[in-house]
């Protein structure tokens, strides 16, 4: 029996009407929100974010907060490069370890000379030095496999849109983009070890960040990311410390607020707030926010001259994070650039970044090539004599038997 | 190596008596009617009967995107990755083929193969194919839909090529009403259609 939707339909219907409940509370925080924004003095709350030890995530402030940015003017002509990607993981049912990891990469020059290529790069991994990250000076090695194959996927995407850099003309603007976030998530935290951190990013992620700064030295290349309907609070949490909701001079989570729950913080007045709504209620069509500097512990403990910036655009259709490095938030012509642009792609993507699009269109997977990449490596495996074999588990779900 | 200009595409899909064919160039196919010839080992000759253009991946379908564009021209100049996700296919009924470069008036012994070459004639090889008016049975015989226009058309362009364009025509008016008997009205509306 295949999954029964009649009982799934009451619970959801259930769901539903418990979001709908807490409709009037949410629009009451972001209320509170907007109220402390308004009031807000940056200069204060980035002193006292400084000398704060607080469980959540709060970003560098640098602006004013509720400074809007009008859409700088488009410049006549410019490219528009983008890169996606996608992959099929390792399966241990499959009689051969490996992964593959295909990136679609776009180019797009508007305005004298219009003109457009489109294309995908698939690249198998199947040997046991590709399938692992290495500890650099020892013996340990870890395998590339969910997150840290995203982390995989991340370093060819960025390769491959500073391949993409290298080939375009270097006479127009040029916006480089990547789809989601440039700081690698899946590297954060406790679950991996240094070792991998360094080997991914130091030796791979990093310097193709490099080659692209290298080019924007000689060229007006911008490299942005795009971060559709975003989740993230991090411009909210800057908030919290704001003296109307934490009225301690530093704020230190674990020290004042520990024996209080979730929800009856002083600071939780603007809890449940996401930075999209915030800005949402904030930003004109057009409009961008001022620059927020991430504080994530992977972006301060590796990226350096990269260090990841963030604003967020109204696009038209949706409030969008835009993540840039440190080297274009700080060329006012770049970080323009990166806005006029990413605006004019929305609209012509009717809401989303077109290059992005076409991008992910290259990079799609479908299931039915999972299956035909299945069969094209037992059909090799059986050309070279070697053993095909698979789980009994996988051959059970294959074979359906009464 | 820059592509000859009179190549217009490659066969994506081939039978014995027809194939489809991908044009290089956007909305860049042959007209309706218009005689073609394939590489391959039996170079076929073929009319075409069906032009198409639709996004090359079906599950996207085109939407509307001028309503701010003065001109259609200015919709593909302000996108211009339409290009590269539509394209232009053309079908045609294969009426000939060729032997040592020489007409053979009967379906070739095997089709084109896939990617086989699809080339426009010029005048001088309409002239020559059709010459011999025997190419008409397979296309008038063919069933394609819009039989009679597409008979027309090619009748128009290949009677552009020859000396005598009105003897021509009177010649092939007999070879119709030979293929079609007893369908006068059908076979005069034929050669209206290409003299009009």
């Amino acid at each position: 029996m295949s999954l029964d939707l009649h009982k799934v339909a009451g619970q959801i219907e259930a769901a539903a009407s418990a979001l709908n409940a807490q409709g009037a509370d949410r629009s009451a925080r972001l209320d509170r929100a907007l109220g402390v924004l308004a009031n807000a003095e940056p200069e204060t709350l980035e002193e006292k974010r400084q000398l704060s030890r607080a469980t959540f995530l709060i970003p560098g402030l640098g602006g004013s907060m509720a400074r809007r940015y009008p859409c700088p003017t488009l410049p006549a002509s410019y490219t528009a490069l983008a890169v996606d990607g996608s992959h099929i993981d390792v399966d241990r049912h499959l009689p051969v370890q490996c992964f593959l990891i295909n990136t679609g990469r776009v180019r797009i020059q508007y305005g004298d000379n219009p003109g457009a290529w489109l294309d995908s790069e698939p690249r198998l991994y199947a040997d046991d030095d590709s399938l692992h990250v290495f500890e650099r000076d020892g013996g340990r090695s870890r395998p590339l496999e969910g997150p840290l194959l995203g982390a995989m996927r991340a370093v060819e995407e960025l390769r491959a849109l500073a391949a993409l850099a290298r080939q375009s003309d270097p006479d127009i603007p040029t916006i480089a983009l990547i789809d989601g976030s440039l700081i690698l998530w899946g590297l954060a935290g406790q679950a991996h070890p240094d070792f991998v951190r360094s080997a991914l990013l130091e030796d791979l992620f990093l310097p193709a960040m490099d080659d692209l700064r290298q080019l924007a030295r000689s060229r007006p290349l911008a490299l942005a990311s795009y971060v559709s309907l975003p989740r993230s609070t991090e411009a909210v949490n800057a908030l919290r410390l704001d003296a109307s909701l934490c009225h301690y001079e530093a704020a230190n989570c674990d020290m004042h607020c520990r024996a209080l729950r979730p929800g009856q913080r002083p600071c939780d007045g603007v809890s449940g707030v996401l930075d999209r709504e915030l800005f949402g209620a904030l930003l004109a069509e057009g409009e961008r926010s001022d620059l927020f500097a991430s504080a994530s512990s992977i972006v301060e403990g590796y990226y350096g001259g990269h260090h990841v910036y963030f604003y967020y655009l109204n696009a038209g259709s949706e409030v969008a994070r835009v993540e840039i490095p440190k080297w274009v938030a700080e060329d006012n012509g770049l970080l323009d650039l990166t806005h006029a642009l990413i605006i004019d792609q929305s609209r012509k993507g009717h809401g989303y970044p077109v290059a992005i699009s076409e991008a992910h269109e290259q990079a799609v997977v479908t299931v039915g090539d999972r299956e035909e990449f299945r069969l094209i490596v037992e059909d090799a495996l059986q050309r070279q004599r070697l053993p095909v074999y698979t789980s009994e588990k996988n051959r059970s779900k294959r074979t359906k038997w009464l | 190596m820059a592509v000859d200009e009179a190549r217009l595409g490659e066969v994506v899909e081939t039978t014995t008596t027809g194939f489809w064919a991908h044009c290089y160039r956007l909305y860049e196919s042959p007209p309706l009617g218009a005689l073609v010839r394939t590489g391959g080992p039996y170079p076929a000759y073929a009319v075409t009967h069906h032009v198409a253009t639709q996004g090359i991946d079906a599950s996207r379908r085109p939407v509307a995107r001028g309503a701010d564009a003065a001109t259609e021209e200015a919709v593909y100049l302000s996108n211009p990755q339409l290009s590269q996700l539509l394209r232009t296919e053309f079908q045609a009924v294969v009426v000939g083929h060729s032997v040592d470069g020489e007409p053979r008036y009967r379906l070739p012994p095997s089709p084109p193969p896939i990617y086989a070459f699809v080339h426009a004639c010029g005048p001088e090889e309409i002239r020559r194919f059709t010459s011999n008016v025997a190419f008409l049975r397979p296309l008038a015989t063919s069933g394609v839909p819009a039989l009679e226009e597409v008979v027309a058309a090619c009748l128009s362009l290949a009677a552009q090529a020859q000396p005598n364009p009105n003897g021509f025509l009177v010649e092939a008016g007999r070879q119709l009403m030979g293929i079609l008997p007893g369908e006068l009205r059908r076979v005069e509306a034929i050669l209206r259609g290409a003299t009009r």
